[in-house]
């Protein structure tokens, strides 16, 4: 019974100007989709590994002396780019595709060149929208097609779902033949989802095919099961919506009413909650200004450099290379090793803030399921905020695992001092390129699917919580 | 006896609505049985009837409740967090220009000056945000260099990942909410009452087609702008009460022209929407094609344009050829440094190090960066003192650094000609080609040009960079005054340091009302001409058709 109802609507559907309309839509947004991501993939992925081989043969030089490593350190590490970048952008141009291991350049100055302080961990940032003249413009993705145009397109489908129905007499009809009321639900819910669930996968297929015809993407099996898995949640949230329209459906007595009603809060919601939730962030909890950031950072230098100073760090001439080693030469050692820490120490507390802060903003956002459903899809797609955390995470195991292996290369020698980071007292050989540890971004199908899993639950609790409540007001109301 | 007769209709309309939820089509129906004596008085007041008729229906429906609660609530939220928001810019502008102020009387030499100059934010930013946010508000002053937009920085880039959400405004809200609801009063105006068979009926009397097409967009327009101004009015009311911003006349004004193009924008909304309603034969399909429309309009086609072009239009070869032109202007530079350094037999590479005591600072940008233009565009040199030792040379280091300094500034001027033509043929090039080909949709023109009327679109924020440009040159002719390239007071504050007392103040001569038109204008015509098209073809149509 339940598939003949769905079977009636899906011919009533497919066969009308909304069906038309809304295939073209979701056709035109995916061919342009296709357009502007052609060959992208190709231009980020070879300026990855162009940077990532540069960065390796700077590595090779500079481990010809172990000093120089110590000072220079991992150098610039990569984020990988996502080859499906083109189903989720995640707004990738704000958000850094490297960390750089630098040295504290202060060699001229005021200062000798023994305060040199060896690389730290920085994190530069990326802010394009500075030299962005165009006007504002969305992202046109999967996540948008998913979000906005799959949305909009169950407004069309079930708006006139139950109340056309009921102005039209056909409701009653049906019901007086024995069909129960959950299953004439059931079947108009199947029916919306299936003429909406056809011409998505309709683009869907086109999307893929123009972009794999044209050799700018080469997905492996792992792409495929993403892909598979963003299509999917792209229909549990057409559920969400669909549920949504019968829910007002059917309460509403007209079809214009019930219309009106669906799109206000199909605008607000779709549209406005997740536009304000960046700027309700920012005043909820204000972070540093760059000036404030530059001025502390300097503070916080000069208040550590101070305190050794304090400690005769320029006292008296002294021999690095003495074994054992001399006060002094400890005192640096132990001023180069608080120095870096603490600086980078700063850094990750400002960077941390500041990634609360879209914490906050994306939990604020989370009220409307189109962030939501964003977020999962940026996540499956190896794209956006979660894969930068992921990305962020990584560089700071590695960084200690650098640091680590460079105490155990000046443990090894016997030559040396051993005064951890002042370099003229530490080993003073080359190191075997081979032996240090290599920065590898990674990003498996695990780490996306653990940090889409709470969006996607949320996904299906908001649809299970407008099923109940459609199934609940339904069996209540009067035709 | 008229006034008998023209009340009676509405009577009619009052006591039928007593007790239920008003609809439209049901008012029509009520209504066209009377329009047999509409026919029988003059065309003004037939008018006024069918508009008082029209808009008493508008009026009472369950719909322009929800448009003007819904526009009610989200103006009231969004000026409340749009304040939050300019307050904190203005805080960190206040901050910035203190800074900035102390940086100057910190400089003990002419070489130690950084001037940098700020840009207040602009208050109308919370009806339209613009580029206000976006784009850099500082600029750094220097005589060996001739800023551009593209150049200044933020003072106040507290977290750029918040880049990750779209900002919004008032105008984004009506840009979106509002267009709705004008379709969502035309849908039905002329399908609906098809639909109903009134249409016929009202026909039937000698009533004149263009009358019920005239009335029903008057009264529609009227309940639009009414709650177009109900929101306005609340929002100023929350800003005023604010205490943070006080509007000046000419602020007034141009709130004025916002409101102004959001009627014309309404309107044009409207009349799409009358125009699908006479087109559609039933109510259900005019209200789906509507839909469409709405979506492609505002929300699909801008987007879809901007994103598609961004990446078709190139701007690396055109760049690269200017780069090298450049790198002409500084070769000559080199040339001149080093015919200077023989004549003065000063050491060349030593001299910025050797002469004493100092610091070098950065300019913002990269070296040589390519896709800005930005060559040579990383190293100056400045001094606090002179070593003991090297005052025998330091006749020599003046005159040098007297045709040094010099030499840059002609450098930067060329420089600047070479730039200014290659970032216009490139990234103003490219804005120009989006800006017209977005202008295809009405939301677009809504939004440009009241971004034009609020001064924070290219040309208001241009003026930043222009005030900068003058200020830059005050600068340098202050410094040609107190001969100050060739003065030991470059060098060294040991002879007395440098008061800035008369340095010339910056100012930021925003841009008038008169000249931000230039932008306005076009735009509005064109959003008229639309309307006017519709219209014309709404009524041509309507005219013909068998009802």
């Amino acid at each position: 019974m339940i598939i003949s109802i769905a079977k009636r609507e899906l011919y009533d559907n497919t066969m009308s100007l909304r069906f038309a309309l809304i295939a073209l839509l979701m056709l035109t947004v995916m061919v342009a989709n296709a357009a502007v991501s052609l060959g992208t993939y190709n231009e980020h992925i070879s300026h990855y590994r162009r940077r990532v081989a540069h960065e390796l043969k700077e590595m090779r030089q500079h481990a010809e002396h172990f000093p120089i490593l110590v000072l220079y350190g991992p150098g610039e590490l990569h984020k990988m780019p996502s080859a499906l970048s083109f189903c989720a952008n995640g707004g990738e141009a704000f958000l850094s595709t490297k960390t750089d291991g630098r040295p504290l350049e202060r060699w001229w100055g005021d200062y000798p060149a023994r305060f040199n302080g060896i690389w730290r961990m920085t994190y530069p940032q990326s802010n394009p929208n500075q030299w962005n003249f165009l006007p504002e413009s969305t992202q046109m993705d999967w996540a948008f097609l998913i979000g906005i145009v799959l949305s909009f397109s169950a407004i069309l489908f079930t708006f006139d779902a139950i109340s056309g129905e009921r102005t039209r007499g056909t409701l009653r009809l049906m019901l007086a033949n024995s069909v129960p009321r959950h299953v004439v639900l059931g079947g108009k819910f199947l029916g919306a989802l299936m003429s909406i669930g056809l011409p998505f996968l309709m683009a869907v297929l086109v999307n893929l095919f123009l972009l794999y015809s044209s050799g700018s993407i080469r997905l492996d099996t792992s792409d495929w099961v993403r892909l598979g898995a963003i299509v999917l949640i792209g229909f549990v949230y057409i559920a969400i919506f669909i549920t949504l329209g019968l829910l007002i459906s059917s309460r509403a007595r007209q079809s214009s009413s019930s219309l009106m009603v669906f799109t206000l809060i199909w605008v607000v919601w779709v549209i406005l909650v997740p536009n304000t939730a960046g700027l309700l962030a920012r005043s909820l909890k204000p972070a540093m200004t760059s000036d404030e950031f530059r001025e502390r950072r300097e503070e916080l230098y000069q208040q550590v450099t101070q305190k050794y100073l304090d400690r005769g760090l320029l006292d008296s001439y002294f021999d690095p290379r003495e074994i054992p080693p001399t006060k002094i030469a400890l005192l640096w050692g132990e001023y180069h090793l608080e120095e870096s820490l603490s600086d980078e120490r700063f850094l990750e507390e400002h960077l941390r803030a500041q990634l609360d802060q879209v914490v906050i903003a994306r939990s604020l956002a989370r009220l409307s399921p189109t962030a939501v459903v964003q977020y999962a899809i940026e996540s499956l797609a190896g794209t956006g905020f979660s894969r930068h955390l992921q990305f962020l995470s990584q560089v700071k195991i590695y960084v200690s695992e650098f640091r680590d292996f460079l105490v155990e290369v000046d443990k090894a020698d016997p030559k040396s001092p051993h005064v951890l980071f002042f370099r003229p007292a530490m080993s003073w050989e080359p190191v075997p390129f081979e032996t240090i540890p290599k920065f590898q971004d990674r990003y498996s199908f695990g780490d996306s699917l653990n940090d889409a899993t709470v969006d996607v639950l949320l996904l299906v609790l908001v649809f299970v919580m407008l099923s109940a409540a459609v199934f609940l007001s339904f069996l209540r109301v009067d035709i | 006896m008229r006034r008998v007769n023209f009340r009676h209709p509405l009577g009619v309309i009052k006591s039928e609505y007593a007790g239920r939820i008003p609809i439209a089509p049901h008012v029509h129906q009520v209504i066209a049985p009377v329009a047999g004596e509409l026919s029988k008085l003059p065309v003004n007041t037939m008018f006024l009837t069918l508009f008082r008729r029209e808009l008493l229906a508008n009026l009472m429906t369950l719909r322009f409740c929800v448009v003007v609660v819904t526009c009610l609530i989200l103006v009231i939220a969004s000026t409340i967090v749009l304040l939050q928001d300019y307050k904190h810019r203005l805080a960190v502008y206040d901050t910035a220009v203190k800074t900035h102020r102390e940086d100057i009387s910190d400089a003990m030499t002419y070489s130690k000056l950084r001037l940098y100059v700020d840009r207040p934010p602009n208050p109308l930013s919370i009806f339209n945000q613009g580029l206000d946010k976006r784009l850099g508000n500082t600029v750094h002053v220097h005589h060996q260099f001739v800023p551009t937009l593209l150049d200044a920085l933020q003072h106040g880039v507290d977290n750029p990942f918040l880049n990750l959400f779209s900002g919004m405004d008032l105008v984004f809200i009506f840009q979106v909410v509002l267009s709705l609801m004008a379709l969502l009063f035309a849908y039905d105006a002329i399908a609906g009452e098809r639909e109903a068979h009134t249409l016929r009926l009202m026909a039937t009397n000698a009533v004149p087609r263009s009358l019920i097409l005239l009335a029903k967009y008057a009264s529609a327009m009227v309940c639009l702008t009414l709650s177009l101004i109900i929101s306005v009015l609340l929002a100023l009311f929350l800003i005023m009460t604010s205490g943070l911003i006080d509007f000046s006349g000419e602020d007034l004004l141009r709130i004025l022209g916002i409101l102004l193009a959001s009627v014309i924008y309404l309107s044009t909304f409207y009349l799409i929407g009358l125009l699908i309603s006479t087109v559609s034969r039933r109510t259900a399909t005019a209200l789906v094609f509507a839909m469409f429309v709405w979506v492609m309009i505002v929300l699909v086609y801008p987007s879809l344009t901007v994103a598609t072009l961004d990446r078709l239009i190139g701007v690396d070869e055109k760049l690269k050829t200017a780069v090298s032109e450049i790198e002409q202007f500084w070769d000559r530079y080199d040339a001149d440094e080093r015919a200077s350094v023989k004549r003065n037999s000063v050491r060349a590479y030593s001299y910025p190090t050797r002469i004493g005591h100092g610091d070098h600072f950065k300019y913002s940008g990269g070296y040589n960066d390519q896709t800005l233009l930005h060559h040579r565009f990383w190293w100056t040199y400045s001094y606090e003192s002179i070593e003991e030792n090297k005052e025998q040379f330091v006749a020599n280091l003046q005159s040098h650094s007297q045709l040094l300094e010099s030499s840059r500034l002609r450098a930067a001027e060329k420089t600047w000609l070479v730039r200014k033509r290659a970032l216009d043929q490139t990234y103003g090039r490219k804005t120009q080609v989006v800006q017209m080909a977005i202008r295809l949709s009405p939301g677009a023109i809504y939004d440009l040009a009241t971004e034009a009327l609020a001064g924070t679109n290219l040309r208001g924020i241009e003026r930043f960079a222009e005030s900068s440009r003058q200020y830059r040159r005050a600068l340098i002719e202050y410094l040609h005054e107190k001969k100050a390239f060739s003065s030991r007071q470059w060098f060294s504050h040991d002879k007395g340091r440098v008061f800035w007392d008369d340095l010339p103040q910056f100012s930021y001569l925003q841009s008038d009302l008169g000249s931000d038109m230039i932008d306005v204008v076009p735009d509005l015509i064109v959003l008229l001409a639309m309307n006017l098209a519709i219209f014309v073809s709404v009524f041509l149509i309507f005219r013909r058709q068998a009802l």
